[in-house]
């Protein structure tokens, strides 16, 4: 006869299990001093490196359609026949977000790579 | 029939690849985040997968042609929210544990009220960008196929839901990540075909935009919704017979399911209050919302909603949980900022051609489903055929895959966060979303995707982005101050909405910050949030529960030689210590 598998408990798991459960305020699960200091580094180190990307990004997209607002002579200029001020919106932002995005993204795990070895 | 033939594939493969995530499902973090097993290269596809939604593969050609050249601004700021996450949000977030952002209002600052209210947001959010995915869906299924506009979006609603509840994240993943690429495909080769097959005097007049006063050819207009014109000058029809009939000037009521031929040379139309497509403020590349005169203004209200609120779309960071680290989560947002720059250049195309071939759309008020309407303006049969069952398959694509992520997360916000249950409960809670989503749509066919997806943007924008940027970054953020600045965020910018869709007109600047709330509603939040919280005192593991989600997984102490952590004494160990050192977090 195939021996069907059977979970087994002690009654008093069993009775633990069944009464309900006391409910406590949570808390975040403890960090170790020696945890807490190498976070402290990284997170200022990471919070220095995160300003200047921000800065960049800001000012490229509220600053591009200033420059295009304050000079609506970009409309006229024209490459390969598309408006130069078209061009500015339409293409310009993409390769350098993706710049942006690559650099930062190194400098990131620049930080936190340097923090393990140190 | 093409509807039939290009969309029938679409949700077949959608449901197969749905059905391989089955097997593996078993507990509700398989259902939602797949277990966090998922690499960032399949991930960031699957994000991006997810972020084009109808919004993006239909709504900017379709805004373009309405609003004008300007609303490629929008693909700008829905990029630029990646660069933003990368930077503030995606390591830290993914480091927090947290299943969904409910959850992360928990693991931050222990606050189950707050946990409840951000559930409300999740459905907010939820319910504005889920209503025009399935509108768009009814739309494009009815002008390719000339079914009501009910079936599709009944149509759409089905399938989204039974694949997701079958497979979970698991399947949603690989559905996503296709998809992705599906819509990649059927963006840019039909982008190609139709450039090189319009001929030189279209792609000339593409980039030398002219208004559109008169009707160069008879054009025939239908209309899927009631739509009031005003006619300035007499105005030819033709009738189903070829009966010429001259039409007095003065209003003229069209009502929904009807065609109006308009006669070559007639004079256009006059639609709702809106510039026709081509003129002077048409091709300024800036965004004049509503022609209410600050362009400038009215693109930066754009580009601070979708750049700050594509980091709270509760879809998105529910995505970069399934990333099996931090760092793989920083490094999906960075490979999505390329993945969307790629298809983002492509709308432009759509848009500008659809000016030249098809402007008359603007009457009728569905210039969303311009992008299907091009290739038989090109080419009548044959490969316009083709390529319009192409483009209709990639919206479709489009459409599953976001609402298939939106469901999910509302699903997620209900039985997870508000009402916890089993994975039976989520499974049943997506179909009764869906339903209730339908029900939304189902009146909301006049309201352009894109303008309820941005208002999907700026709540989101008003409420997780300041919630999440200071957690993460502000050790002194209280629960108080938490739950005033998300309460504040929540009231300005679903206030703002419903005074757009149910108040009385506004003009100037007041008409743009209503309309677009963000520039004042974020900063808003913002500061209710940083002032309530400097009124109070943050509890004494605040800073260490901040500190943790900057802690790389690798970095956390392992035991190691010369170093035993075993044998540490108690009193090196014991919070207070932790507390000492991260007093100076505060100098």
């Amino acid at each position: 006869m195939p021996s069907r598998r059977v979970a087994v408990t002690s009654p008093q798991t069993r009775i633990a299990h069944a009464r309900r459960r006391v409910h406590t305020a949570w808390r975040p699960p403890a960090l170790d001093p020696d945890d807490v200091q190498r976070a402290m580094r990284v997170y200022a180190v990471q919070r220095r490196r995160a300003l200047l990307p921000l800065v960049l990004l800001v000012s490229l997209l509220l600053g591009i359609p200033a420059v295009l607002a304050a000079w609506p002579a970009l409309d006229d200029v024209r490459l390969l026949g598309i408006p130069v001020s078209w061009l500015a919106m339409g293409a310009l932002p993409y390769p350098l977000m993706v710049g942006i995005a690559a650099w930062q993204l190194r400098r990131a795990e620049r930080a936190e790579s340097a923090d393990e070895t140190a | 029939m093409i509807a039939f033939l290009s969309v029938a594939p679409v949700v077949l493969v959608t449901l197969l690849i749905g059905l391989r995530g089955i097997a593996a499902m078993r507990t509700t973090s398989d259902f939602l985040v797949a277990s966090r097993r998922v690499s960032p290269l399949l991930n960031s596809a699957a994000v991006s997968g997810e972020y084009l939604s109808a919004a993006s593969f239909l709504g900017i050609a379709g805004l373009v042609v309405k609003d004008g050249m300007g609303a490629l601004w929008y693909p700008v700021g829905f990029t630029a929210g990646y660069v933003a996450m990368l930077v503030l949000v995606a390591a830290p977030m993914r480091r927090s544990g947290a299943l969904t952002v409910p959850d992360f209002a928990v693991a931050r600052l222990a606050s189950h009220t707050l946990r409840k209210l951000s559930a409300v947001v999740v459905l907010v959010i939820g319910g504005l960008y889920l209503v025009p995915q399935f509108r768009t869906a009814g739309l494009v299924l009815s002008a390719v196929s000339g079914s009501q506009y009910w079936v599709g979006v009944v149509i759409a609603a089905a399938a989204v839901s039974i694949t997701l509840a079958l497979g979970g994240m698991r399947a949603a993943t690989y559905v996503q990540a296709f998809q992705f690429y599906l819509k990649m495909l059927l963006f840019i080769v039909p982008a190609a075909w139709l450039l090189i097959q319009v001929g030189p005097e279209v792609r000339h007049e593409a980039v030398h935009p002219v208004e559109f006063t008169h009707f160069a050819k008879d054009t025939p207009v239908d209309f899927q919704l009631d739509v009031t014109l005003e006619l300035r000058e007499p105005t030819t029809v033709i009738g189903r017979d070829g009966s010429r009939e001259t039409l007095p000037p003065g209003e003229l009521r069209a009502t929904s399911g009807s065609t109006l031929v308009f006669a070559e040379g007639t004079a256009v139309p006059q639609a709702r209050g809106g510039a026709a497509p081509g003129g002077p403020g048409w091709q300024r590349p800036l965004l004049d919302l509503r022609h209410a005169g600050y362009p400038l203004l009215g693109t930066w209200a754009i580009l601070i909603a979708t750049m700050l609120g594509t980091m709270g779309l509760p879809h998105v960071l529910v995505r970069f949980h399934t990333s099996p680290d931090g760092r793989a989560a920083r490094r999906t947002a960075a490979i999505t900022v390329g993945l969307l720059s790629i298809f983002y250049l492509f709308p432009g195309i759509y848009g500008t051609l659809a000016k030249v071939l098809v402007p008359q759309l603007y009457l009728a008020g569905t210039t969303d489903t311009a992008v299907v309407a091009l290739p038989s303006q090109v080419e009548s049969g044959g490969w316009g055929d083709v390529f319009t069952g192409l483009l209709t398959a990639g919206a479709f694509a489009a459409f599953l895959a976001t609402s298939l992520g939106l469901l999910l997360v509302v699903s997620g916000a209900i039985a997870h966060d508000l009402l916890p249950g089993g994975l039976n409960r989520l499974r049943g809670t997506v179909f009764a979303a869906a339903a209730v989503v339908v029900m939304l749509a189902l009146p909301s066919a006049r309201i352009d995707a894109g303008v309820l997806v941005t208002w999907g943007f700026t709540v989101a924008a008003s409420t997780f982005c300041p919630l999440l940027v200071l957690g993460i970054w502000w050790s002194k953020l209280t629960k108080a101050g938490a739950l005033a600045g998300v309460t504040v965020g929540l009231l300005a910018s679903a206030g703002a909405i419903a005074v757009t869709l149910f108040g009385g007109e506004l003009t100037g600047w007041q008409a743009i910050l209503v309309a677009q709330p963000a520039p004042w509603s974020v900063p808003l939040a913002f500061a209710t949030m940083i002032g309530v919280s400097l009124f109070g005192r943050p509890p004494s593991w605040a800073a260490a529960a901040m500190l943790r989600l900057h802690l790389g997984e690798e970095q956390h102490a392992r035991p190691g030689p010369g170093r035993d952590l075993g044998h540490l004494s108690w009193q090196a160990r014991r919070s207070s210590a932790v507390r000492r050192i991260t007093r100076r977090l505060g100098r």
